[in-house]
């Protein structure tokens, strides 16, 4: 019975996570994809500052970013304020919580592979598309993003890896309530804890296969594009 | 008809541009330049890509500069860069309609310049297929090439497109564009650095310089001119001399040009009887005396008057302008240069005004600089 219920309490964590990182990136495709054109194309002065800020997670301590989350998804502050009005929940240890967190956390992850492709295909590629009576739409859609198909499959292969991998946001920020915000890394971790080494070599050894054959799916078809994380 | 009127006025990166001209209306007309004298940033400009700079660009009456009514995708422009481009995730055949799609508007007149026709003309039929990523430098080019000219532009925009290319394919290209120009009455605006394309397929000329205009004209009036020479620099300074062909020798492969009454024989079989030739002479490759040389050392013996002479300083050379003789007493008059030693001016006592005898060998005349009218 315990077993049991062990058990699928690792399988709802799993679920929870692979839910976690489904929304995270379709969230960052959304917001990633248009900073990432900017990054490349539009921006000449500000763009120093916006990396910047894109980056920042990349060297932060999760601890670090974590603290500032909690503090902005306290239903004191604005944010989690307007969260309330909207549905009536707290934003801090809810999933949308997590969802919030991981987006930034993992932003760098997909701008930075997206922003290195759209800045591969150039200039003049776009004016040459422009000049041959395609508007910015229709070259965005029929030249840029075919173009950088190989920077998109990277951008959410490393930030799906990223955003299941996750752990010391995602503790801070969700607490690690059961059923809602534990997720795999979480699950080992209390499994640790708790001395049940069979039940974290269960996860553990899972997480690194899948993360294994992750890298590997992007190694092996992208073999031509670097993954660069700056 | 059309008219494309260009003013440019601002500072682009080291670049002071202050830029005004009223192009032609048809024929070929070649933008030439050091580099970094402004000429691709006047494509930039046309093509609506240059927002920082003073700019009034008129054309068909229509005011260009005015970016919000007329985008960089809205403009009657067929563009070639100076790095062409195709897009490689589409085969060949995919890079040539997607300008097709998206420019049904401007092509009632459909069967004007067809696809067939350019595949045909431009030798692509073994590459439609292909996949635009792993095309040769010069695959590349005429696919670019095809596919500008298929927007149907009303003015073509060609910067250095054969710099990537050989000798003999060049050459054909050349023909390629002369024939297109007068076919189809789309005029060209062609940016490039070869005296050889200069003199081949240009009508007009604009000799630009440090962001300004220096001088314009037809192409064998300023390739005469010194402002021209000042480009060039002195060694590649050359003339050119326009011909009617008189006679065809197709078992020793040469013509004989009739420059008002003087002939001039040039190496192979450019145009057809009554044709007019183009043909650029290098002014070194001129040999000048006061009286006829008992031998004729030559195939060609011209005779002249010297109009101006030039010493030039800290150098062994002067530079001499002769006028042709003109035995058929029109108003043609043709001009050449010379570049001789001060030491064998000297000599030979030449002055101005001096009737002299000019010996060019055919070997030298310019092979490729062949243009039939």
């Amino acid at each position: 019975m315990d077993i049991y219920h062990h058990l699928t309490s690792d399988f709802i964590a799993i679920l929870i996570t692979l839910k976690l990182a489904i929304v995270t990136c379709f969230f960052l495709a959304l917001i990633g994809t248009p900073l990432a054109y900017f990054l490349a194309f539009k921006s000449k002065k500000t763009k120093p500052f916006i990396e910047t800020i894109v980056t920042l997670p990349l060297v932060l301590p999760p601890t670090v970013i974590g603290f500032y989350l909690i503090i902005f998804f306290s239903p004191e502050a604005v944010l989690g304020k307007i969260f309330i009005i909207l549905t009536g929940e707290q934003l801090i240890f809810s999933f949308y919580g997590l969802v919030l967190a991981s987006i930034i956390y993992s932003l760098p992850f997909w701008v930075q592979p997206l922003q290195a492709s759209f800045e591969k295909i150039g200039r003049d590629t776009i004016r040459t598309s422009y000049s041959l009576g395609a508007g910015p739409l229709d070259t965005f859609f029929n030249v840029t993003i075919p173009l950088s198909k190989r920077g998109f499959f990277t951008s959410l292969i490393i930030s799906f890896a990223h955003t299941l991998g996750e752990f010391g946001i995602v503790l801070m920020v969700g607490g690690g309530i059961h059923g809602k915000t534990k997720v795999i890394a979480i699950s080992i971790y209390d499994h640790v804890e708790q001395l049940s080494f069979g039940k974290a070599h269960i996860l553990a050894g899972g997480m690194l296969i899948l993360s294994f054959i992750i890298l590997f799916t992007l190694f092996y078809f992208n073999k031509r594009t670097v993954v660069r994380v700056k | 008809m059309s008219n494309l009127s260009v003013f440019l006025n601002g500072k682009i990166g080291n670049l002071f541009l202050n830029f005004e001209h009223n192009f032609k209306n048809d024929g070929i007309t070649i933008l030439y330049g050091p580099n970094g004298s402004g000429k691709t940033t006047i494509f930039s400009a046309l093509g609506g890509f240059i927002n920082n700079l003073e700019t009034r660009i008129f054309f068909n009456g229509n005011e260009l500069h005015d970016i919000d009514k007329y985008p960089p995708y809205k403009r009657p422009f067929g563009i070639m860069f100076q790095n062409p481009i195709l897009f490689e995730h589409l085969s060949v055949e995919e890079n040539l309609d997607f300008v097709i799609k998206r420019n049904q508007l401007n092509t009632q007149n459909k069967n004007l310049i067809s696809k067939e026709y350019l595949i045909n003309q431009l030798e692509l039929n073994s590459l439609l297929k292909r996949s635009a990523e792993n095309l040769s430098g010069g695959e590349k080019l005429r696919v670019v090439l095809a596919r500008t000219i298929l927007k149907h532009p009303h003015y073509l925009l060609l910067d250095e497109p054969m710099s990537d290319l050989d000798i003999k394919y060049k050459a054909k290209l050349l023909v390629f564009l002369k024939d297109f120009n007068k076919k189809f009455k789309i005029p060209i605006l062609y940016i490039t650095h070869s005296i050889e394309e200069i003199s081949q397929i240009g009508d007009q000329i604009v000799l630009i310089k440090d962001g300004k205009k220096i001088d314009s004209g037809s192409v064998s009036n300023i390739l005469n001119r010194s402002s021209f020479v000042d480009l060039t620099g002195k060694f590649e300074s050359s003339s050119i001399l326009e011909g009617i062909v008189s006679r065809h020798d197709k078992n020793l492969h040469i013509t004989t040009l009739d420059l008002n009454g003087q002939k001039l024989i040039v190496p192979g079989l450019p145009g057809k009887l009554h044709d007019i030739v183009r043909v650029r002479i290098r002014s070194r490759d001129i040999l000048l005396s006061s009286s006829r040389l008992k031998t004729q050392i030559t195939e060609n013996e011209l005779q002249g008057l010297i109009s101006s002479i030039e010493i030039e300083k800290n150098s062994a050379f002067s530079e001499l302008v002769i006028v042709l003789k003109n035995f058929k007493n029109n108003k043609n008059k043709q001009k050449l240069r010379a570049r001789i030693t001060t030491y064998n001016l000297q000599n030979k006592k030449l002055l101005i005004h001096d009737n002299v005898f000019i010996y060019v060998s055919s070997v030298s005349i310019d092979r490729q600089a062949y243009q039939s009218k």
